[in-house]
Parts: structure tokens; C-alpha cells; sequence
């Protein structure tokens, strides 16, 4: 006598098979669509950066020129080199004293510290049209003291007021992450506290500080809105002039050369980096 | 580590923040209260005038504009931010930072001349429908200039600020937690809405607060993408300290800031050291 044998189905088990590969299929889209949409800006940029002719609606022919040409134009030359300067030094000096802040604010006691990060982190939070327009204020009030004020110090300054807070935020968890005993042992054996500072906990968070760095620099050299309300004197970094030249409709294509090297460049460092670490990682095993 | 010392450290930090941070926002309260030229103190007086132009029906567009594509972007960035935070999350690539370091990229590069471009191939003859058009595509979409364009806009380009916190909020989540909802008989479905889906709402309010409030008081991408069709708060701003209106500048600045304190009260309530901010 054979019973019947119960199927999985009948204690409740659903076939899901066919949902599943639907709703992956349909995730793989939506991925693949979103990151179109995010490149497709950038992808645009390197075409019109390859086109011969001026003209951004119609594509002439395939062309290097525009990227020899990148520094001819006086006005984007300036603009790049001061780009750079501003990002780099505010990118500088931000690193430094945000990975003392951080180590500052970490030695308060818990209540101390969180009312400090809410204050630390308004600039993050901040609106940009806020941020440049309370710095003007403030600078402006400084005017009648220092008339010509308002050029690359302000911007500057600004920059690192912005800059400043992501430093702290990725510094911060490293040091909560370090061996709480470490500076106690460096004290044991008769290290002066900021000579143990600089020897031994600097060292343990030098990833935090990495990363605060690449932040406070991508911000900087991505801002437009906060540099706009604090320069003067015809000091204009690239996003200041891009935005007049939109205005006057006289862009360049050299400035799409400009941005897709960039582009370029980065990319290649990321994956540079990645293959770097993977081979060492397999020469070490 | 825990020297007492340390702590003079942080000491000019705070009150360096007083007076950038802090300061400016009484400096904005007293001149919205008074009409002065630029910040020109001599002559200037007690006015309400500013207050009369908050009911002008520009304005009042302005604002409900400004929440409108704010509350819009947001829900959609956060839809397919997540999506994609938990692709990445869920996904088997051993380098994950490499990944999310490539969806970041974009943001590498000058926001106007993203914005710029993304505005040339709204137009109905642009550049990629010239290219496409010699391999035998004809395809031609003109949407610069309607409030389709300023979203499609807002949402990619303030995506990344959406896929970080929530991928950080996602990571932080231990494998053992869905282990112990699928031992103890949770479906899949039901285990995301049950254990991940809460867990991971640390990560979601930060990414809603991040594109919500640059999306709320930007004037660029508006500007640039509506040609002026559609005008945002952050353009009435822009354009009343333009013309040395500061009045009615620092009293909309004030009304945006308040949106602004509210959403870092709610940040610090929900994460109180700013883990996932960045």
C-alpha cells in the first residue's frame, strides 16, 4: 500500500523562482539605467570635447585640438590656476587643523561632544547659498577695516570654514576606533603627551585623515555657489567663470577638454589603485 | 588618548564656528527687520517692507515650487538610492569601495558643466541625437526648460548623496541578524521589511536630509535646466542679494536656515556623532 507523498507545496512552500529572476532582472535595469543617467552628463562632455567645431548641437568631426589648447584662453587659464591654488591650500590647512580639532573634540566627555559635532556639522548641513551669504556678511562687516578684503584670502577662508567640518567627520570614528590604552602606554614609557600625539596617534588614524583630505578637496574644487558670494577683484575660480560664460553663452570647448581630462585622470588613479592593491595583496598572499 | 589637554585644541574651533556659523544668523534676523542699502549701517531704519514682499504671489510660487521639487527629487532619489545602495550591499564584488567610488565619479566634475551638458542634450538637436542620427536612430527629446528637466536633473545629480549614508547604514548591519530571521522561518521579503529595512532607516533619514535640503535652496540646476521658466527660492535669493536687496535676502535666507536647524535637530536625534553624513 503506497500513500500519497506530500509535495513541498502543500506545507506551504511557494515557488519563487520565476519572481525572483523577474525582480532581479528588473533590479539590473534600474541600476544600469540610473548609472546611464549619472554618466550620461559626463559622457556628453568627453563628445563635445572631441568635436572640431564650436558648436554643440552638430558633431563635425573628431578632434585633439581643444586639449592642446587647453591653456591658450587666457581667462580659463587664470581660472583653473586658481582653482587650484584656492583648493589646495584651504585642502592643506584644513587637513591639519581638522585632524587636531578632531583629536580636541574626541577628549571631551560625551555630552561636550555631541553638542559640538551638532554645531560642526551646520556647514555640512548648511544650504551653500546660506554658507557663501553668511560668510559675505561677515566679511563685508571686516570692510571698512580692510577695504580691499574680498579676493582669493576670503575665498579661501571660506573654503576651509566648509572644508573643515568633513575633516573632523572622518577622522573622529578612526580615533573612537583606536586602542583607548594606546596613548596610556606611550605616557608609560615616558613619552611627552604631544610628542606621543604626533608619534603614535596621528599614525593610527592616518586612514581618516586620508579621507577627510580627498573630501575636503573634492568639495572644495566642486564648489561654485559658496565661492561666488566670497570673491572679488576679478579672482574667479572654474565654476565662477563657467557660470558667466553660460550666461554670455561663450564656453569653450577647451573646457570640456579641461573636465574630461580631469575625469580621466581620476579614473585612472581609482583604477590604478585598485590593481596596485590587488596585486599586492596576492604577492603577499 | 583621552588627554584633558587635548582639549584646548578644540577650543578655537568652537569659537571659530561661533562666529562663521552662528554669528551671521543674527547678523541676517537684524536685517530683516530693518532697510538699509547693502549692509551700509548709516543709513538704514526699522521696515517691515520685507515681510509685505513674503506675500508677493512671485514668492509664495517661489516657495511652493521649492518644496515641491524638493519633497519630489527626494522621494526618488531615496527610491533608487536605495535600490541601488542595496544592489551594491547585496552584490559580490570584493571591492566594494571601488564601486561606490565609481558612482561618486560624476561628482568629481564641475556641477555647472554637468548641468550645462545635461541641459544641451534635453534640447530637441543636440550633439548624441547628431551622432545617433548618422547610425539611422532618429531620437529627439525637448524637455530643457519644463519641470520634468529640473527634476530628472535634481535627482541624478544629488543621487550619490543618497546611495552613501544608506550603503553606509546597510554595511553596518550585521550578517548573524539575517541569519537568525531566516532560521527562525522569515521569507526574504519579509526579512528585509522586518530586520533590514528598520535597521537601515538611520542611513535613510540622512540621505532624504542630504538631497532634500540642496535640492530645497539650490538656484544652479533650476537656472540652468528651466531657462528660467522655473523659479526656486534659492533663485529669489540669489537674486534679491544681486541687487542689493539684503533685506528681503536675509529674511527668506532665515526661513530656509529654519527648514535647515530642523533637519540637523533630526539628524542629531537620530544620529548623534554624524556617522552617516558622510
Amino acid at each position: 500500500m503506497t500513500y500519497p507523498k506530500a509535495t513541498l507545496e502543500e506545507y506551504g512552500y511557494k515557488d519563487r523562482k520565476h519572481l525572483k529572476k523577474a525582480f532581479s532582472i528588473f533590479g539590473n535595469v534600474v541600476v544600469i539605467l540610473t548609472v546611464t543617467m549619472m554618466y550620461i552628463s559626463i559622457f556628453t562632455l568627453a563628445v563635445q570635447s572631441v568635436n572640431s567645431s564650436t558648436d554643440i548641437t552638430s558633431f563635425e568631426s573628431f578632434t585633439l585640438k581643444w586639449y592642446f589648447n587647453m591653456f591658450s584662453n587666457r581667462m580659463l587659464r587664470n581660472a583653473i590656476i586658481n582653482t587650484f591654488i584656492v583648493s589646495i591650500s584651504a585642502t592643506f590647512i584644513a587637513t591639519i587643523l581638522g585632524t587636531f580639532i578632531a583629536i580636541g573634540i574626541n577628549a571631551f566627555e560625551k555630552k561636550k561632544r555631541q553638542r559640538l559635532m551638532l554645531l560642526n556639522n551646520i556647514p555640512v548641513l548648511n544650504a551653500d547659498i546660506i554658507t557663501g551669504i553668511s560668510l559675505m556678511l561677515i566679511f563685508s562687516m571686516l570692510l571698512p577695516i580692510f577695504p580691499y578684503l574680498f579676493g582669493p584670502f576670503t575665498m579661501i577662508l571660506a573654503h576651509l570654514f566648509f572644508t573643515l567640518p568633513y575633516v573632523v567627520l572622518s577622522v573622529l570614528p578612526k580615533l573612537k576606533e583606536t586602542d583607548k590604552f594606546l596613548m596610556d602606554a606611550a605616557l608609560d614609557l615616558g613619552v611627552k603627551p604631544y610628542r606621543a600625539l604626533i608619534k603614535i596617534v596621528i599614525p593610527a588614524i592616518k586612514a581618516g585623515i586620508f579621507s577627510g583630505m580627498l573630501l575636503a578637496f573634492t568639495m572644495s574644487l566642486d564648489d561654485f555657489v559658496i565661492s561666488y558670494y566670497t570673491t572679488g577683484n576679478g579672482f574667479n575660480n572654474l565654476s565662477i567663470w563657467v557660470y558667466g560664460s553660460i550666461g554670455r553663452r561663450s564656453l569653450t570647448p577647451s573646457v570640456y577638454a579641461y573636465s574630461t581630462l580631469l575625469t580621466l585622470v581620476t579614473l585612472g588613479l581609482l583604477l590604478g589603485n585598485h590593481f596596485y592593491q590587488k596585486r599586492r595583496a596576492k604577492l603577499h598572499g | 588618548m583621552n588627554n584633558k589637554s587635548f582639549r584646548n585644541l578644540a577650543k578655537p574651533y568652537v569659537y571659530w564656528l561661533y562666529l562663521l556659523a552662528l554669528l551671521p544668523v543674527f547678523v541676517m534676523v537684524f536685517l530683516a527687520f530693518v532697510k538699509s542699502e547693502g549692509i551700509a549701517f548709516d543709513e538704514m531704519g526699522f521696515s517691515l517692507e520685507s515681510f509685505a514682499l513674503l506675500t508677493e504671489p512671485s514668492t509664495i510660487v517661489a516657495f511652493r515650487n521649492s518644496f515641491f521639487y524638493a519633497f519630489v527629487s527626494t522621494v526618488f532619489s531615496l527610491v533608487i538610492g536605495y535600490f541601488v545602495a542595496y544592489r551594491i550591499f547585496k552584490s559580490k564584488f570584493n571591492n566594494k569601495f571601488l564601486v561606490l567610488t565609481m558612482l561618486i565619479l560624476p561628482m568629481w566634475s564641475n556641477l555647472l558643466l554637468r548641468t550645462e551638458a545635461l541641459g544641451n542634450i534635453m534640447e530637441h538637436n543636440n550633439i548624441l541625437t547628431d551622432l545617433l542620427s548618422r547610425t539611422g536612430i532618429t531620437l529627439s527629446i525637448g524637455i530643457k526648460g519644463t519641470p520634468l528637466a529640473v527634476l530628472i536633473g535634481l535627482v541624478f545629480t544629488y543621487l550619490p548623496f543618497a546611495i552613501l549614508p544608506i550603503y553606509t547604514a546597510l554595511e553596518k548591519i550585521s550578517y548573524s541578524l539575517e541569519e537568525a530571521a531566516l532560521d527562525l522561518g522569515l521569507t526574504e521579503t519579509k526579512k528585509f521589511w522586518k530586520v533590514i529595512f528598520p535597521l537601515s532607516l538611520k542611513g535613510v533619514v540622512s540621505a532624504a536630509i542630504l538631497v532634500f535640503l540642496p535640492s530645497l535652496s539650490g538656484f544652479a540646476i533650476p537656472q540652468i535646466l528651466g531657462k528660467g521658466n522655473i523659479v526656486l527660492i534659492g533663485n529669489v535669493i540669489e537674486e534679491s542679494f544681486r541687487n542689493m536687496n539684503y533685506n528681503f535676502g536675509s529674511l527668506l535666507s532665515i526661513i530656509i536656515l529654519v527648514f535647515i536647524l530642523g533637519s540637523i535637530l533630526i539628524i542629531s536625534k537620530t544620529d548623534k556623532e554624524g556617522e552617516t553624513l558622510l
